[in-house]
């Protein structure tokens, strides 16, 4: 299909291939091209993942605040709720304000302290779930002052979780980008030592053009012309099987996962879904390493070239 | 339109293989390049063909002196200068037409351009039937017919022959000598052509330049 899709292409100037469409050569770079766009595509779709979902995540938790009102001697915990919620609601760019019930309080902690332990005796801390309709516009300030009259009441903005997941998640990309950086290196050098390999077999060829009167430029041009078609493959080939990998992981992920196990690997990685943007960016590596191929190639074949002569 | 005058050539440090060659080739001229094997035919045409730069001594091509052409200038004049080898060097993925077809390529003209003058060579070398063949189903003197056509459709002024007739049977080794005789005459090709087959060089009465241990003599 790819090889149709290239015949459909407009042909250089002049009509016939100067260098055999199939070689060996060829081949081997076609593979090599395929590797590694397939490396790059999945560590790019990675990135893409988890910056998705550490977006998802920081614009979740930024559009929710926590008040916790812990018990005081001589305090009235469900008077402190309810005006808790009072002074959150009338707070600007506030949405709602919840109190939670004992028995959601209750089930918050049995994670930490087990299944089947009374917890009617133990005075916990009561928490309001307070969601943004703007958290830009939202006058938290004022909402921590107000609390303030409040005994016990503290505000939890989780800024410093946000921060720790924009940390964890800036790594992860920045790694991410290493590795591409890395890959990018590795392709090369493999594009020289094939390319150099392909001028080997192909020496007939260039003497032969130097006997009629080609030029460097003119030979350089014959084999970059090939070597940006079997970029161009390589890196469709790539791009597609990484988008296939892609939507395997997704499927076998929801399939062979425990549903709980699935429902966390979900709120991590959002089903593992690339999106269309995800899908977008993989496939932009396609002319990336179609012009990676040809321009190596072109620098390494001139280079052959004056060293040949 | 070619002066040799002293020129030397060694490899590397090693002995002259051409020592002191002084002659000159006028235009349309047809010359026989003898000698026995080592002797230095195939370097003399490397030179001729520019690829090779003498050790010492001048050599002037088409009135310039080759020593002072830059890359671009040697190019342009290897232009005018055609060669054909013993063992053909035709490109096995392409076909004879395209083989032909090759040179103009090179020059930057498109198919639409080149093709009726590719047809006609072909026909007249007589391969007009065989134009689409790869040189794997060409016979050898279909294929040093293709290297001939080759060689001179781009029109060079001067063409080169290195043993041309050495991979064919004596009968058409005179077809192909034909060949290169009609091409002098016709166009005014100036021909030079390598070969160690006396009897080629006696039922042909062209000059010859005989090589000896690297010494040449002219035979008029």
């Amino acid at each position: 299909m790819i090889r149709q899709l290239l015949a459909r292409l407009p042909r250089r100037v002049g009509g016939f291939p100067i260098v055999p469409e199939k070689s060996v050569a060829g081949r081997t770079l076609l593979l090599l091209v395929t590797i590694m766009a397939f490396l790059s595509a999945v560590t790019l779709g990675g990135v893409v993942l988890v910056q998705k979902s550490a977006i998802a995540w920081s614009a979740d938790v930024g559009r929710e605040l926590t008040i916790q009102i812990r018990p005081v001697e001589g305090e009235v915990m469900e008077s402190n709720l309810r005006t808790a919620v009072s002074l959150a609601e009338s707070t600007p760019g506030v949405a709602s304000a919840r109190a939670l019930s004992i028995e959601e309080s209750q089930n918050l902690l049995r994670p930490w302290l087990g299944q089947g332990l009374d917890l009617s005796a133990i005075d916990i801390p009561r928490l309001i779930v307070v969601q943004l309709s703007d958290p830009l516009d939202a006058d938290i300030p004022s909402l921590q002052r107000n609390l303030g009259a409040i005994k016990g009441a503290s505000l939890d903005t989780h800024a410093a979780w946000r921060q720790q997941l924009n940390t964890m998640a800036g790594t992860v990309v920045l790694s991410g980008v290493l590795i591409l950086g890395l890959i990018g290196v590795a392709t090369v050098l493999a594009i020289i030592f094939a390319t150099r390999g392909a001028m080997a077999t192909n020496r007939e060829i260039v003497d032969v053009l130097h006997f009629i009167g080609a030029s460097n430029r003119f030979i350089a041009g014959a084999f970059q012309g090939r070597f940006l078609s079997i970029g161009l493959q390589g890196g469709l080939l790539g791009a597609l099987l990484s988008i296939l990998f892609f939507l395997i992981i997704g499927t076998a992920a929801g399939s062979v996962l425990p549903s709980e196990a699935t429902a966390q690997v979900g709120v991590l990685f959002g089903q593992f879904l690339l999106g269309w943007e995800g899908m977008i960016v993989i496939l932009a590596l396609v002319p990336v390493m179609a012009v990676l191929t040809a321009v190596t190639s072109r620098v390494t074949v001139r280079r052959y070239l004056s060293e040949a002569s | 339109m070619i002066e040799f005058s002293d020129v030397g050539l060694r490899y590397g440090n090693g002995p002259e293989i051409l020592t002191d060659l002084s002659f000159s080739i006028e235009p349309g001229s047809f010359h026989f390049l003898t000698g026995p094997s080592g002797s230095g035919k195939t370097s003399l045409l490397r030179l001729l063909l520019l690829s090779l730069k003498p050790s010492r001594g001048k050599v002037t091509m088409f009135g310039e002196d080759v020593s002072r052409l830059n890359q671009d200038s040697l190019l342009q004049m290897r232009r005018h200068i055609g060669i054909v080898f013993q063992e053909f060097r035709l490109l096995d993925h392409l076909t004879t037409f395209e083989n032909v077809a090759l040179p103009l390529r090179v020059l930057g003209q498109v198919e639409s351009e080149y093709r009726p003058n590719v047809i006609e060579l072909l026909e007249w070398v007589g391969l007009g039937e065989r134009m689409h063949a790869f040189p794997s189903l060409l016979s050898g003197g279909e294929k040093q017919r293709a290297a001939i056509a080759r060689a001179v459709i781009g029109r060079p002024k001067v063409l080169l022959a290195d043993e041309p007739t050495g991979n064919v049977d004596p009968e058409l080794s005179d077809r192909l000598v034909h060949l290169f005789a009609e091409l002098n005459r016709t166009l005014g090709t100036t021909i030079i052509l390598a070969t160690h087959e006396l009897p080629l060089l006696d039922r042909f009465g062209y000059p010859r330049m005989v090589l000896n241990k690297g010494e040449l003599t002219i035979h008029d």
